[in-house]
């Protein structure tokens, strides 16, 4: 069951187009990675599903409740982790959750925000002020601030931005962490490796939505899958002998390595195997080509580029 | 809920007031470098500059109008006739604690927010902007009231060790009371609220002070009306201005929710 839906959202600012016609929907539970570059809309379209700007265009439903009329209740069911911590520095850690609880319909506030921060590991220093906090520690807090009313959909924009490995890390298994607890993760990342890693589906955006499918399926989209055969030796025969089989599409030769696109790369990859040892090569390793979610961004990317230049010329 | 809400801002502003030395000097000495200062002013004018202050036509014109409201006072030497004057001006000096208060501490609070980046994470809770805006008023005025309460005591204190205390009975009036305890807060509300709009609307705290600052100069104004005795301000005449700001003040809570931009806030502020 889709939890946000959007129809034809848009956001324009004057006579720029943040947001263009955005139109998907993520499901309950789903961790959605929003993946774009600078300026492409993430943070404009996160704002808008979260009831702080209004969209010029197109409407949305979060939760059940439309972001454009019914945001007192849209805001009791969202959590949001903006870029920056924006947490009171001269406050305690705890007394900035109790601040934040204190706007939502939480009947113990005190056991609320014990349970997040020891979840987020904070315990120990709940009394020190967040402005003596390392920036995990800060981006931590930010988090629980963001959960501790157990939002039914969680915005995350950038959330391992500028963190230490370490830190980022430790976001990544919270997130995990909101994930296997039923909650649903908008997040918006640079880090293409850490969307791939975390989220069920990816959206691309520029301006308007270029794809949203998982990350697989993507790469499926995108790149054809090649078999790489290891040989011994490089032999010259054998690339002519692997061409001439009727399910290779092509087939390339690269040192003492074969890259092969075949028609199904499962069933016929102990054909080509086979045919291959019959022609005398010797295999060290059979093994498929791997393409990482920043190819298939990059290509993308460089589609919407030529498709654009065509569009203006 | 709403209550609720408002009396969490307040806690929540409260905590950083006070830890804020700047702001807690603010709130505390303030109030009284303001009421010795003009009592130093009125002391120094009743010793040395009362003859060349009774001959001035200004200041005849306004003991006229002070021996219509309190007759008692006629009974005094011209010189305390001119003191009592004076010393009646504190019920509008007074009125200067919450607004000087006011600039300094609403014109920064949402301008804070906008800055360190709390302001985003705020408009993303179920927080109504009204709710909001009243809280962080009611930060500042309370103390900034509470303050010129006891700054008033202060005053009453140090006329009595200057030997003056028989004329407080001149003082002690029925518009004094009505603009120490209606007045003051309505005019503490309007402070902090032109504050946290000008704090609303300004890119920096510069800004938001200049906005407030437009609440001195009526009290200015008032002050010279009624020791150029163009106007006493009457018990009666005291009520009608505290009814009037107190209506300013809702009309000012309602420009204020108007003004407060959020989705301006929220793309220009990162």
């Amino acid at each position: 069951m889709a939890i946000i839906e959007t129809s034809g959202l848009s956001r324009r600012f004057k006579d720029v187009i943040a947001v263009d016609d955005l139109t998907m929907a993520v499901e309950s539970g789903e961790v959605l990675g929003f993946l774009g570059p600078n300026g492409a809309g993430k943070t404009t379209t996160i704002r808008m599903l979260a009831g702080i700007i209004r969209p010029t265009g197109g409407e949305a439903v979060v939760a059940g409740h439309r972001i454009d009329r019914d945001v007192e209740k849209l805001h009791e069911v969202i959590g949001m982790l903006t870029e920056t911590p924006g947490l009171y520095g001269r406050l305690s850690a705890r007394r900035n959750l109790e601040y934040f609880a204190g706007f939502y319909p939480i009947d113990d506030v005190s056991t609320r925000v014990e349970k997040y921060l020891k979840l987020m590991g904070l315990w120990e220093r709940r009394d020190d002020r967040a402005g003596t906090f390392s920036k995990g520690m800060k981006q931590r807090l930010a988090l629980a601030r963001a959960l501790m009313h157990e939002p039914k959909v969680l915005f995350l924009d950038e959330p391992t931005s500028g963190l230490d490995p370490e830190a980022a890390s430790e976001v990544r298994q919270l997130i995990r962490r909101m994930q296997e607890e039923g909650c649903t993760v908008f997040l918006s990342t640079h880090n293409l490796a850490e969307a791939e890693m975390l989220c069920n589906r990816i959206a691309v955006i520029q301006t308007r939505l270029l794809a949203l499918d998982t990350a697989e399926s993507l790469r499926r989209r995108f790149f054809r899958r090649k078999v790489i055969v290891e040989l011994q030796s490089p032999d010259p025969n054998i690339l002519a002998v692997v061409k001439g089989l009727p399910f290779v599409q092509e087939a390339r030769k690269e040192g003492s390595r074969l890259s092969v696109e075949l028609m199904d790369s499962e069933r016929n990859r102990p054909e080509l195997v086979r045919a291959i040892v019959e022609a005398g090569g010797k295999v060290v390793t059979v093994s498929e080509e791997q393409y990482t979610l920043e190819q298939v961004y990059l290509r993308l990317m460089n589609e919407e580029k030529i498709s654009d230049a065509q569009a203006h010329s | 809920m709403t209550l609720r809400r408002i009396r969490n801002i307040l806690r929540k502003e409260w905590g950083l007031l006070f830890t804020d030395p700047n702001s807690a000097l603010l709130v505390t000495l303030l109030p009284f470098a303001v009421v010795g200062q003009f009592i130093l002013y009125f002391w120094l004018a009743f010793r040395f500059g009362s003859e060349g202050m009774l001959g001035s036509s200004i200041f005849q014109t306004a003991l006229e109008k002070l021996l219509q409201t309190i007759p008692e006072a006629a009974a005094l030497p011209a010189s305390e006739q001119l003191l009592v004057l004076l010393l009646n001006q504190f019920q509008f000096i007074l009125l200067l604690i919450p607004v000087m208060i006011g600039i300094g501490i609403a014109a920064f609070s949402i301008v804070d927010e906008k800055l360190t980046g709390s302001l985003e994470a705020l408009l993303a809770t179920p927080v109504r902007t009204w709710e909001l805006l009243l809280g962080k008023t009611l930060t500042g005025a309370i103390p900034a009231v509470l303050m010129t309460w006891i700054s008033a005591g202060f005053f009453l204190l140090v006329i009595s060790l200057l030997g003056w205390g028989n004329l407080s009975g001149l003082v002690l009036t029925p518009s004094w009371f009505l603009s120490l305890f209606l007045l003051t807060p309505a005019v503490a509300i309007l402070s902090f609220m032109l504050g946290v709009i000008g704090s609303s609307r300004a890119k920096d705290s510069k800004g938001a002070q200049n906005i407030a600052l437009i609440v001195v100069f009526p009290i200015l104004a008032l002050i010279g009306i009624q020791v150029t005795g163009i106007i006493w301000f009457t018990t009666l005449r005291t009520l009608v201005l505290a009814l009037v700001i107190i209506a300013v003040d809702i009309i000012a809570l309602r420009a204020a929710v108007h003004l407060f931009r959020r989705e301006s806030i929220a793309i220009q502020w990162r």
